[in-house]
Parts: C-alpha cells; sequence; structure tokens
C-alpha cells in the first residue's frame, strides 16, 4: 500500500475502524443494566447517568482499538417538554464517528451519544 | 537525519484547547442566540443546530492546532421536568479537555457543551 491510500485514514488500518452496530448494542445494554425500567427518581439520577456513561466507555475501552472516547449522556423527566439536541464536529471524516441512541421508559427519555476519534 | 527523541507528541501551552477560554466563547455565543428567545417547538431545532455549528467556528478561529472538536447543544422547554446530563471521556488528559455552559430563561434552557480532543 502507498501513502495515498493509507493518508485518508490517518495511519489506521480499516479494521481498526469502529462499527456502528456494534456501538449500538453496547449502549443500549449499558442502558438497561444501569437503568431498565425503574421510574425517574431523584436521588438515583446521579447515579444512573455515571453507571450508564461508565458502562458504555468500559465496553468501549474493552475493544483496544485506537481510539478516544466521549461519551454523553442526558436523562430527562418526561412531562410533556420539548428537548431538541443538536451537535455538530470537527474531524476526519473517514475515521472519527458518532453514534445517538435514544431510549426511552415509561417516565423518562435517555439520550446518549458516542464520539470516537482516532488518536 | 532527524533526531526521534525531539519529535513533539504533545502541543505547547499556548496551542493547548483552553477549557476557560472555549466556555467564554460557548457562554459569548449562547448569550447572543438566545436572550429574549421563547421556546417553540418549530424552530428550537434549527436554534441547537445554529448554536452547536457558531460554537464550533468560533473555537475553529482560536487556531489551536491538530485539534477536533465535538460539539453538543441541548435546548429544551422549562417546564419543570428533571433532567441530568452526564459525559465521560476516554482520552489524554494532558492534552484533551473539554467546556460547557448553560443558558436559561422562563420558557427554555440551553447546555452547551464543547469538547476538543488533540490528534498526535
Amino acid at each position: 500500500m502507498d501513502d495515498a491510500d493509507v493518508a485518508p485514514f490517518d495511519g489506521l488500518t480499516e479494521d481498526d475502524l469502529m462499527d456502528d452496530a456494534e456501538v449500538d448494542t453496547m449502549v443500549r445494554e449499558a442502558i438497561s443494566v444501569s437503568v431498565g425500567e425503574n421510574p425517574f427518581i431523584h436521588s438515583k439520577i446521579d447515579a444512573w447517568s455515571n453507571n450508564v456513561v461508565e458502562g458504555c466507555l468500559k465496553r468501549l475501552a474493552a475493544l483496544n482499538k485506537p481510539f478516544k472516547y466521549v461519551v454523553t449522556c442526558n436523562l430527562t423527566q418526561k412531562a410533556g417538554a420539548g428537548l431538541h439536541a443538536a451537535s455538530c464536529t470537527r474531524w476526519n471524516d473517514k475515521t472519527d464517528g458518532k453514534l445517538t441512541v435514544q431510549w426511552e421508559n415509561n417516565t423518562m427519555i435517555i439520550l446518549v451519544t458516542v464520539y470516537w476519534l482516532a488518536i | 537525519m532527524v533526531d526521534a527523541s525531539q519529535y513533539q507528541l504533545e502541543p505547547d501551552y499556548k496551542n493547548k484547547f483552553k477549557a476557560s477560554r472555549a466556555k467564554e466563547i460557548i457562554g459569548n455565543v449562547l448569550k447572543a442566540r438566545l436572550t429574549g428567545a421563547v421556546y417553540h417547538a418549530d424552530n428550537t431545532s434549527s436554534w441547537a443546530r445554529e448554536i452547536s455549528d457558531d460554537i464550533k467556528h468560533h473555537l475553529k478561529e482560536e487556531g489551536w492546532p491538530r485539534y477536533k472538536y465535538c460539539v453538543q447543544v441541548f435546548v429544551g422547554e422549562q417546564r419543570g421536568e428533571g433532567v441530568r446530563l452526564a459525559c465521560r471521556g476516554f482520552w489524554d488528559p494532558q492534552t484533551d479537555s473539554y467546556a460547557h455552559d448553560i443558558f436559561q430563561n422562563e420558557s427554555l434552557f440551553c447546555v452547551a457543551c464543547a469538547f476538543g480532543v488533540y490528534l498526535y
């Protein structure tokens, strides 16, 4: 492979890249393990959001891929209020990516966003 | 022949992502965009996009080289609902950082986070 083939991936090979579907499964798993069908309880929110973020990061780190990760988690109580989320990035489109998972139960909406950025 | 021990792996202090400056930028954008704004389901979505774009644009103008940015904006209606936002990064604390700022008025709240991740 000559330089021109390698350059777009910043030195990574195609095998190093992340698979969206895999991340999606990991995030959903992390959410259902830590929150599940529990109703929105104010005193537990701190622990839940921590567990979700930590669960996602642990699973991502276990992949042993050359990426840095950022995970954000938004827990909102369902109260009929609107919420809009937007994100905007500047990175290498070929290697880096983002995945948002929306998950809800009867009382809350959870929005988890994962960014992975090549080292 | 280049001496490999002279390679630079980290940015100089002046080229580092500065969280305090980023927070200032975010705060200014939010204030400029949302002062006096009233929540409306139809246009808030595009506000969120515009705000995130604005913040990214201003971060780029700071000219911190080799940084990748992620900007995330949440705009929500103020109805007394509980909201909890958490974030965490798996990264190099020497080079990477994040900043956030919050804007609130009677009808809406807005949280914006900006992450700066260094590419070695």
